[in-house]
């Protein structure tokens, strides 16, 4: 098991988080590629940049108009980001990793902060997660990634807790770390490839959807056209 | 999915591995990435990437000199092309330079820091200002794109003859002087490639190198493009090629005969065999090739002996800029894998551009076209996923980033881990002294070895004063020798097994029977050695850091002991003559550092041996004078 974790922690690391930064920033740029192209067709050019902005700006923070139709949802939507980001990349241990293999750290949560940050988060997941379940009109909307990734989150965080705050022996600390940096690294992978890809998307959405409504009239029949099937209803 | 398009895709998997391992170098350093060492300090990224890219580049200089000068207005399709292919052939060797030089921000310092009597000076500069006019020379043909910049376009048009002759004379400079450089080391190169006529013959082979890689470049993307290809230009370049390959050959001829170095060609060596292989490979071969008419005109002898030409002058450089000087030198150097993964790399990213500037610039009368690059075409599906990957275009960057990135990943999953230190610094276990009363110290098994008078050291220290030397012991012992911690030579290492405590193969403790529960698992919480090993005499300690568990290597270890007490008892009992290196070292070190210096084997140990920093002014200057007798002994 101490070669796997070792492995695991290694090269099987640096592979994962090499996709997932490069991944984002991939699809980042492409997104960005994207919208020029998209804006040099538009035939409306004037963009009202400020209420897109000001849009975007809204949807960061949870006291906004969407709030009021779903205040349980958005705040605990809310708290349970602020653990999902803080805890993975400003916890001693992680930062420890880093130095030890680049050299490079920053400031790290105290032990306390860390500890229930990660029980808040476990626990703002599991109720997130119910939520889909329950209400029907989520869970109709909901596919089957949406309810996979509450879970596989969720494994890193409790196999970390147990790993950091009960006192177990040898062989199951070497179980459960070991599934924690595996999972961890499955969630690196897949973060640029799936819906996670949110987390750099999400402040383009609001220019996207905005030069979408700036596309000259006959817009559609061009793109009939170029799917070979003109004059198909649109 | 289409030639050009898989032809992209390998590209930039190439390019995206070599990124990662780029990054390994330029963080770890030279000694991570390369088996360069003191004796061999030029290898594959010289021979390859920049003699070799400098050689590939000379079809800008010989086809702008057959068109401008010559005025054959025939070869004009080729001259853009072989402009473009010089000038990313130079930016391929800067590209490669950074990666080989050991301080690479420290570029810039020739051009401020001028020292004239250095070839490399010479070939800095050449290099510098000959990418400066290729770029201005080729310049026009990106601008001719965009009116906005109609006049900067007709301004260098206007001057182009000036850059074309400047062009010529400095790579004509240029490349001779790539081979005045080896003039400076007549005893480090092979005799059968040191030559007083070096810079001649590299002019020569360059010229002939030139006309075949424009050759071959134009072969290779007519079929990448599939297009009609230009087999009679190419076959009026390989009749020129005999001319110059003819000559070439003669003057290494005369040159070897001259010499008197016929007997070597013949000897058998493996010299020998790479001399007479380059030889028929570069030279004898293409002419028979491009010599007779049937064979000239033949699509495919022309693909062979292009290529024949273009890989025996790289060879060519290869073996000038290293691999037969291994002989002489002694050292066994193979490029690592690394190595030859960033000069693939530079290649890939310098082909990446050249097809990307023909497929949006007028290179060609006719521009190519990435057929899934048209507009028009039915958008592209990704088989596997039958997912839409956008317009064509889009289509492809999508393909070409997923590339690099994957590529990229799986570079930094083989980056080395723990080889910080690279070569500089051999990692070498240490074994025990061995002896009784005169023990025999010897870790690196190099029969270097000091005697050291055991018995007599304790008797003069008292039978109790054992652990001012011995100051640790490890569990369930009763003393412990130096190597038992100080397992390696010349590293110091971390003797506390932080990770076989905690775990079950090892010693089977739970992480918070050390760290105090409830508090953030660090140094500052853990318990301290004695409070479980209490036989750990901590007191005694004679350089222990209290907090990181670190064991100085071998060698610091025994000079800091030995010689400081050394320091101080030569003063005591006023023997001078115990402070200097030779009481212990009773093999003359300096005859193996000037055997050394010959070339004959490497012993990097001698570089990375620290003395201890004494604060003994008065002795140590006296030490300098002995020393200073002692070597004019
Ligand atoms: C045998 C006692 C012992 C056990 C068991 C132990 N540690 Fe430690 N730990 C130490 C000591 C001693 C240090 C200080 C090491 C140093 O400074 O070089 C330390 C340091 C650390 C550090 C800081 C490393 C650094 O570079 O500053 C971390 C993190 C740590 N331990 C985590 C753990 C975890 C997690 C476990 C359980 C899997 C564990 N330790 C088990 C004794 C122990
Ligand atoms: C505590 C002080 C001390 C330490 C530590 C010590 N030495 Fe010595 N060493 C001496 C003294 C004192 C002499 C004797 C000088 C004399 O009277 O000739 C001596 C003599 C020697 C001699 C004989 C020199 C000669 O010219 O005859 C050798 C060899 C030597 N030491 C090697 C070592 C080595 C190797 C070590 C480290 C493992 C070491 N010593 C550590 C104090 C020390
Ligand atoms: C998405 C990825 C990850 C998440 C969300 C995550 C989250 C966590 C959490 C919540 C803890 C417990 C912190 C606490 O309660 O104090 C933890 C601990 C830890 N994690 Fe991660 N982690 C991730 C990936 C990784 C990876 C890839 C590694 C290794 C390379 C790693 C190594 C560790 C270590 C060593 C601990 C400390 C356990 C201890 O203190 O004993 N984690 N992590």
């Amino acid at each position: 098991m101490e070669s796997w974790l070792e492995f695991a922690k290694g090269p099987l690391f640096r592979l994962t988080f090499a996709i997932m930064l490069l991944g984002l920033i991939r699809i980042f740029m492409l997104d960005i590629w994207g919208i020029y192209k998209a804006y040099r067709k538009a035939g409306d050019k004037n963009m009202p940049w400020k209420l897109v902005l000001s849009r975007g700006l809204e949807w960061f923070f949870p006291v906004n108009r969407v709030a009021r139709n779903r205040p349980f949802y958005s705040t605990f939507s809310t708290l349970f980001h602020i653990g999902l980001l803080v805890v993975p990349i400003f916890l001693y241990a992680h930062v420890k990793q880093w130095e030890k293999s680049i050299g490079i750290s920053w400031i790290t949560l105290p032990f306390d902060w860390a500890y229930w940050l990660t029980i808040s988060t476990i626990v703002f997941a599991i109720a997130l997660l119910m939520g889909r379940m329950f209400n029907k009109s989520s869970s109709f909307l909901s596919r089957k990634q949406d309810y996979l990734w509450p879970i596989l989150l969720l494994i890193p965080f409790i196999t970390g807790f147990v790993c950091a705050h009960l006192n177990v022996n040898p062989t199951y600390y070497q179980f459960f770390m070991l599934m924690h940096v595996l999972s961890g690294n499955l969630i690196f992978i897949l973060i640029p490839f799936t819906k996670i890809a949110h987390c750099v998307l999400m402040p383009l959405s609001q220019v996207v959807c905005t030069i979408a409504w700036k596309f000259p009239p006959e817009t559609d029949e061009a793109v009939c056209s170029t799917l070979n099937k003109k004059g198909a209803a649109v | 999915m289409n030639r050009v398009q898989n032809t992209k895709i390998i590209l930039w998997l190439i390019t995206g591995f070599a990124a990662a391992v780029g990054l390994n170098r330029f963080i770890f350093g030279l000694g991570a990435t390369t088996n360069l060492t003191d004796s061999t300090p030029w290898g594959l990224w010289i021979g390859f990437d920049v003699m070799g890219g400098v050689a590939l580049a000379a079809g800008g200089f010989v086809m702008t000199a057959i068109f401008y000068i010559m005025k054959r207005e025939e070869f004009h399709p080729l001259v853009k092309p072989a402009v473009l292919t010089a000038f990313l052939g130079y930016m391929a060797v800067i590209l490669g330079l950074l990666f080989d030089l050991g301080l690479p921000w420290n570029i810039w310092h020739m051009i401020i820091f001028w020292n004239p009597h250095s070839p490399l000076f010479e070939v800095g500069w050449c290099v510098m200002l000959y990418s400066a006019v290729l770029l201005l020379e080729f310049s026009p043909v990106p601008l001719e794109k965009y009116s906005r910049y109609a006049k900067i376009r007709n301004f260098l048009m206007k001057f182009r003859f000036v850059f074309v002759l400047l062009g010529i004379m400095l790579s004509t400079l240029h490349q001779s002087s790539l081979g005045s450089l080896f003039l400076i080391m007549p005893f480090k190169l092979h005799p059968l490639w040191y030559s007083n006529i070096l810079p001649i013959q590299f002019f020569l082979s360059a010229v002939a190198l030139g006309l075949m890689m424009v050759a071959f470049e134009s072969l290779a993307s007519h079929w990448l493009y599939k297009r009609k290809p230009e087999t009679s230009l190419v076959e009026k370049l390989g009749k020129t090629v005999v001319w110059v390959l003819s000559i070439y050959l003669i003057v290494k001829i005369i040159d070897i005969l001259a010499a008197g170095e016929i007997t070597i060609v013949l000897n058998g060596s493996w010299e020998s065999f790479v001399f007479i292989s380059e030889i028929f490979i570069s030279i004898i071969f293409p002419i028979i090739i491009f010599s007779v008419p049937k064979m000239r005109r033949n699509i495919k002898a022309q693909w062979i002996g292009s290529f024949m030409v273009v890989f025996g002058m790289v060879f060519n450089r290869i073996n000038v800029g290293g691999l037969t000087m291994l002989s002489i030198t002694g050292d066994s150097y193979t490029p690592s894998w690394m190595e030859i993964t960033i000069s693939l790399g530079v290649v890939s990213a310098a082909a990446l551009v050249f097809l990307f500037v023909i497929e949006h610039f007028n290179i060609w009368d006719l521009k190519p076209q990435d057929p899934e690059s048209l507009p028009h075409t039915a958008p592209s599906f990704d088989y596997s996923s039958h997912a839409w990957l956008g317009t064509p275009d889009a289509a492809s960057l999508t393909k070409f980033s997923l590339a690099f990135v994957l590529s990229f990943a799986v570079g930094m999953a083989l980056m080395p881990e723990k080889k910080l230190h690279g070569k500089g610094i051999e990692e070498i276990t240490v074994s025990r002294a061995s002896g009784i009363e005169r023990l025999l110290i010897n870790g690196n098994k190099d029969d270097n070895l000091v005697e050291f008078p055991h018995k007599e050291h304790i008797a003069r220290l008292g039978e109790d004063q054992c652990a001012q030397c011995h100051h640790l012991t490890l569990p369930r012992f009763i003393e412990n020798s130096c190597w038992e911690c100080h397992t390696n030579m010349y590293k110091p290492v971390d003797y506390f097994k932080h990770n076989w405590h905690a775990s079950s193969s090892g010693a089977n403790i739970k992480c918070d029977n050390c760290h105090v529960e409830g508090v953030q698992r660090e140094s500052k919480s853990a318990k301290n050695c004695v409070d479980c090993h209490p036989k750990y005499d901590f007191n005694n300690a004679r350089f222990i850091g209290s907090q990181k568990y670190f064991a100085i290597s071998y060698t610091d270890a025994f000079h800091q002991l030995c010689v400081s007490c050394h320091f101080i008892k030569a003063d005591e009992l006023n023997k001078q003559n115990l402070t200097e290196c030779k009481s212990c070292h009773k093999v003359k070190i300096h005859d193996q550092v000037a055997e050394n210096l010959k070339w004959k084997t490497t012993l990097p140990h001698f570089n990375s041996v620290i003395l201890p920093n004494i604060e003994k002014e008065k002795n140590q200057s006296e030490m300098s004078k002995d020393e200073k007798e002692n070597i004019n002994n």
